[in-house]
């Protein structure tokens, strides 16, 4: 056996060493509720992601990863309300003091989640969802009637297919994406990041997208029935879609940084404002693909 | 009196009028800037209240926190109701109990170099008033921003008294950005940039709003700016606090 070979031999089996410490470091744990209907879940996790998803009865089931033993899970329930706390001991790090949680709630629980860095999944629920994280990815997606609130700091925000829904993002510097988004009230507000909504606006809702110096893109296919009012302070704001223009409006219409109208049926629309500072607003058709 | 028994006594004579409460303001320079702080708030609020009724929107705002708010003490009445029946209480309600006190932000893990108990005299005391004084600030923001003949009023005001200018400004609330950039560099020295990055842009955000309300005083979309803007800076100073209390 050759010096080099014996080299590679050592270091591979000292970095076979270094896995299976890690693995050992690992602990699983895991928690199981009996819940009624409406049950409210609350899971507040420092460092570390947390996955929400639908169970099959009315039982709410925490698996959860911890990383080290600097952190430990805090699990109670009070009547029809479960809550888990990743309590962090003295010495943790954002990497000793990581949990990963994968959560199985009944479809119709209420929701609330918070993590400073990890990322924040929920799905298939018609509970309200409350999530909040500081550099959190935030993806929400197949919620149904419910309402939907969403706090970053600079976490990328994407909502997938959220119908009939009061929703309300709030977002420092996080791009926030709106796919398929409808319901009564729709708030996106960010101080710099960008705003991209996809979709048809619903029928009858309210849809409100501002930002400061983030850029506001919203595409919508030709069915889309709503009243939309456009205007940047300081940015470019561009139109691809022919609207009806509206002779009455609340503040004068300057080409190039606003408009206002009405695209298709004007007796069934949305009520769309699209409002920035310095960032540009673009209304574009969505193409058939 | 200390400060501690100062701050429990202001939820009943919020004026710091007591004879006690005067005599430990004498010699307490923080706490007698808190109680002018408050005295402040509450006399805007007051004139704000007494201008025109604020919007539904608002009302709804405040109704909402108050119930959340009912909802948390609730949760902790039941959880002392089932510990004071008890005998021996068990390991689950002392848990549930604490769960709440730290979601709360009233306990925190031992720290070497800090009390437990809230004091007015630490450096970071002003976060315990930072939520309700921002909701109190937004809520006159929101009424302010809704009226534009108050706003125009104000801003008469401003000109000519530059003492109320304060009411609209951030600093009434307590929000200091060096206190905040410090204690998240001491906590989380790594997210100090992203937070003095995004605090730059929201109150270039904020200047932004005033600037276009003072443009534009009539228009609705203006006015719903500035208070969006300034509930961005409120919730930055949000996620700050929960960061720094794990």
């Amino acid at each position: 056996m050759s010096g080099r070979t014996i080299k590679l031999v050592v270091v591979g089996a000292m970095v076979g060493a270094m896995s299976a410490g890690t693995l050992l470091a690992e602990t699983h744990k895991e928690f199981h509720f009996n819940v009624g209907t409406k049950a409210g879940v609350s899971v507040n996790n420092p460092y570390g992601s947390i996955s929400v998803k639908p169970s099959a009865g009315n039982t709410v089931t925490i698996n959860a990863v911890l990383y080290s033993d600097k952190v430990e899970v805090d699990s109670s329930q009070t009547g029809n309300r479960v809550e888990i706390q990743s309590h962090l001991l003295p010495g943790a790090t954002a990497e000793s003091g990581r949990v990963d949680y994968e959560v199985l709630v009944p479809a119709d629980a209420s929701l609330t989640l918070h993590s400073n860095t990890g990322s924040l999944h929920a799905e298939k629920l018609h509970g309200d969802v409350t999530l909040e994280g500081a550099a959190s990815t935030v993806d929400i997606r197949d919620i149904t009637s419910a309402h939907v609130h969403v706090k970053t700091l600079n976490g990328p925000v994407t909502l997938t297919n959220v119908q009939d829904g009061h929703v309300e993002v709030d977002s420092l510097s996080g791009e926030v994406t709106l796919i398929r988004v409808t319901g009564p009230l729709v708030q996106v507000i960010s101080t710099s990041g960008g705003i991209n909504y996809t979709g048809d606006f619903g029928d009858s809702g309210e849809y409100r997208l501002t930002s400061h110096s983030g850029n506001i893109e919203a595409t919508v296919p030709d069915s889309t029935s709503a009243d939309v009012t456009a205007s940047s302070v300081r940015g470019e704001v561009h139109d691809d879609i022919p609207l009806q223009p509206k002779t009455h409006t609340s503040f004068i219409v300057r080409q190039g940084s606003a408009f206002v109208g009405t695209m298709g049926r004007a007796a069934v629309s949305s009520t769309v404002v699209l409002r920035s500072f310095s960032g540009k607003i673009h209304l574009r058709k969505r193409t058939a693909k | 009196m200390n400060c501690v028994e100062l701050q429990e006594s202001l939820a009943e004579i919020e004026d710091g009028s007591r004879a006690d409460q005067r005599a430990h303001l004498k010699t307490c320079a923080e706490c007698s800037a808190l109680v002018a702080d408050l005295n402040l708030i509450a006399s805007s609020a007051i004139d704000l209240r007494e201008a025109e009724e604020p919007s539904p929107r608002v009302w709804n705002s405040i109704e909402i926190a108050v119930r959340q708010l009912e909802a948390e003490l609730n949760l902790i009445a039941s959880s002392a109701i089932e510990l004071r029946e008890a005998e021996e209480p068990s390991p689950r309600v002392w848990n549930s109990i604490e769960i709440a006190l730290r979601q709360e932000g009233l306990i925190r893990p031992p720290r070497s170099s800090r009390s437990l108990l809230p004091s007015l005299s630490s450096r970071w005391a002003w976060a315990r008033w930072m939520v309700p004084a921002a909701a109190v600030l937004l809520i006159a923001v929101g009424v302010y921003v809704r009226q534009h003949s108050l706003a125009q009023q104000l801003a008469t005001d401003l000109a000519t008294h530059p003492a109320s200018a304060a009411v609209s400004d951030v600093a009434i609330a307590g929000l200091n950005d060096d206190d905040l950039l410090q204690e998240v560099s001491e906590q989380t020295p790594a997210m100090k940039a992203q937070y003095a990055d995004n605090l730059r842009s929201v109150n270039e955000y904020i200047q932004d709003a005033k600037g276009n309300v003072d443009a534009n005083p009539n228009d609705e979309e203006a006015r719903r700016s500035l208070l969006e803007a300034y509930q961005e800076k409120a919730m930055l100073f949000e996620l700050a606090m929960d960061r720094t209390q794990p």
